[in-house]
């Protein structure tokens, strides 16, 4: 989709890109990573040629960029930067309407195209005719993915975009942004020098360094085996944990040695049941297999007895969570054992703590 | 009394001389406008930043120089009536123009030029959608006060023989009649405010809604 072929750029002499050769795949969403001055914002600039290249090429479906007229260029893909730029003398709408207007397309065709990208970013048409200095950063971060996605552009090239946003924002639109292009499967090139970003995001991850690209491959695969002494670096102390992040829940579900019961049986009958199986928990489902209690078993102070125990409201995970995410809930609440619903609360099965414990140490 | 007595008496004549003085006015802060605007679209390319920066510390200090002195340099050069007069009033009345338009012009945030770089705006789409229509507020309190220091330079450029109502202020001096002096300075303060509350309306008028918008 895009080639760079031993692309290397100097900025007053000082290589700022050197040599870097690296193959974006089309429909995925690709990282670049390194520290500040690496040439990763730089090595973007060039794909739409914002900033022209010394040596080597880029290639874009085949054609090399130097032969596409810039203009014609850059209104073809998408481009989103940290500080966003909305222009601030243009309504919401004028602002996603920027380039289907510089490319002529008819009003008609615009609105919709408008109305159908606030829907996708979760924005109301109301929107539509506020001032970006009357939005929350928030609403502008996705009203420059709006704008950049106007014209239905194959390639979408982003530089830090969450980059000044919050940190308890900024994973909403992460989670946000993820689950837009899982619709609309664009190509994108994003750069970021947040490792746990990295991560969540890409589904490739290119690390640079010093203008020269370190590693480049699926984030799962940084992760197991990186590198070098740099990339270890990048990926901090807590990279068995992090890799927790690229797994999801639903994988590590438990279906059997568990105890299901309806909420007609009486406690007697439960505790038999919990005894007979050897477990100390029942899951309490509603005639939809909802989620609706659960109960424990618990020594009794008296000597040779159970306590049975009932709670309506128990704590759960999603079957789309990552691990990472699943062991959080579970250190916090103390539980070894989480039922596992899926987002209507449906019952799927339980996962336990050792499980994910195994899975850090592989 | 004796103030209005005159304005009554004269009144043929004050306002033949307002319209001179209107006509300096306008034919010299219309064509301020132009040069100057352009030098700072020139000035304020791309690449060209530093030497915007340059033209805003030059303007910048040659507001300090007297409207006199630059009057009295073009009688030198080019000699006495109406076009001395107008060159005169456009060189003083350029410095806020380029000054507040460079400066306005500097000001656009870098991302929102770089954001339309980006989706690809020519350049010119950049300087007339972008720059131009953000730093309006700017430019134009420069020609807000251009057009005051017109009006009120114009006075002085009459001793050049530019005419209007400086006319009256030098003959009031001259022969010791405060009520013809009166006349004169009134008249052309009352221009001055006129005006600046034509172009406050006007600046308002095509100041883009967005830059005014409040949550």
């Amino acid at each position: 989709m895009i080639e760079l072929i031993n692309v290397t750029k100097k900025f007053d002499g000082k290589v700022a890109v050197n040599n870097l050769s690296l193959n974006i795949e089309k429909g995925k969403l690709t990282m670049l990573i390194g520290p500040s001055g690496c040439g990763k914002t730089t090595t973007m600039r060039m794909i739409n040629r914002l900033t022209p290249y010394n040596k080597g090429d880029i290639k874009l479906n085949g054609v090399s960029i130097n032969k596409i007229d810039p203009v014609t260029l850059r209104r073809s893909i998408g481009y989103v930067i940290q500080e966003i730029g909305l222009f601030p003398h243009f309504t919401v709408y004028d602002n996603i309407a920027t380039v289907p207007r510089l490319l002529k397309w008819d009003e008609k065709k615009i609105r919709k195209r408008v109305e159908e990208l606030l829907d996708i970013v979760t924005l109301d048409f109301n929107f539509a005719y506020k001032y970006p200095l009357q939005l929350s950063g928030g609403e502008r971060q996705r009203v420059g993915l709006a704008r950049s996605l106007g014209a239905d552009p194959e390639v979408l090239l982003m530089d830090e975009p969450f980059g000044a946003i919050d940190p308890i924002n900024r994973l909403k639109l992460q989670d946000s942004f993820l689950e837009i292009q899982e619709e609309i499967k664009k190509t994108i090139v994003f750069v970021t020098h947040d490792i746990n970003e990295a991560i969540k995001l890409g589904d490739k991850v290119a690390i640079i360094k010093d203008g020269s690209l370190v590693q480049y491959d699926d984030a799962a695969e940084i992760l197991a085996n990186p590198a070098n002494k740099f990339v270890e670096n990048l990926l901090g102390q807590d990279r068995s944990i992090k890799a927790l992040s690229l797994k999801k829940t639903k994988d590590f579900i438990l279906k059997d040695n568990l105890v299901t019961v309806s909420n007609r049986e009486t406690e007697r009958e439960i505790i038999k049941k919990l005894q007979e199986k050897k477990v100390k928990i029942a899951f309490v489902l509603d005639k939809y297999h909802k989620l609706i209690g659960r109960y424990w078993l618990e020594k009794s102070k008296k000597k040779e007895q159970v306590e049975i125990n009932f709670d309506d409201n128990p704590i759960f995970t999603e079957r789309n969570n990552s691990l990472k995410e699943t062991l959080s809930i579970m250190l916090e609440s103390g539980e070894k054992i989480l039922p596992v619903v899926n987002r209507k609360k449906i019952f799927t099965g339980i996962i336990k703590l050792n499980d994910i414990f195994e899975e850090v140490n592989k | 009394m004796i103030f209005l007595n005159y304005f009554l008496e004269n009144y043929n004549k004050i306002l033949r001389l307002s319209f001179q003085h209107f006509y300096l006015f306008i034919i010299s802060l219309i064509i301020a406008i132009i040069i100057g605007v352009t030098l700072s679209i020139m000035a304020t390319e791309e690449g060209k930043e530093k030497m915007g920066k340059l033209i805003v510390s030059i303007t910048g200090a040659a507001q300090a120089v007297p409207s006199i002195a630059v009057i009295a340099l073009v009688f030198i050069y080019v000699g006495i009536g109406a076009v001395p007069a107008i060159i005169s009033l456009i060189i003083y009345s350029l410095v806020p123009i380029v000054f507040n338009a460079t400066s306005g012009i500097l000001s656009v945030p870098q991302s929102i030029i770089e954001a339309g770089k980006g989706m690809g705006f020519t350049r010119n789409q950049i300087l007339w959608k972008i720059k131009i229509p953000i730093a309006i507020p700017v430019i134009m309190g420069g020609i807000r006060s251009a057009a005051t220091i017109i009006i009120g330079t114009a006075v002085v450029a009459s001793v050049i023989g530019g005419g209007g109502l400086g006319d009256l202020i030098f003959i009031g001096l001259k022969l010791n009649k405060p009520e013809v002096l009166f006349a004169g300075a009134f008249s052309s303060a009352l221009m001055a405010i006129i005006i600046d509350i034509i172009l406050a309306w006007v600046e308002k008028t095509i100041t883009p809604k967005g830059l005014k918008a409040r949550k």
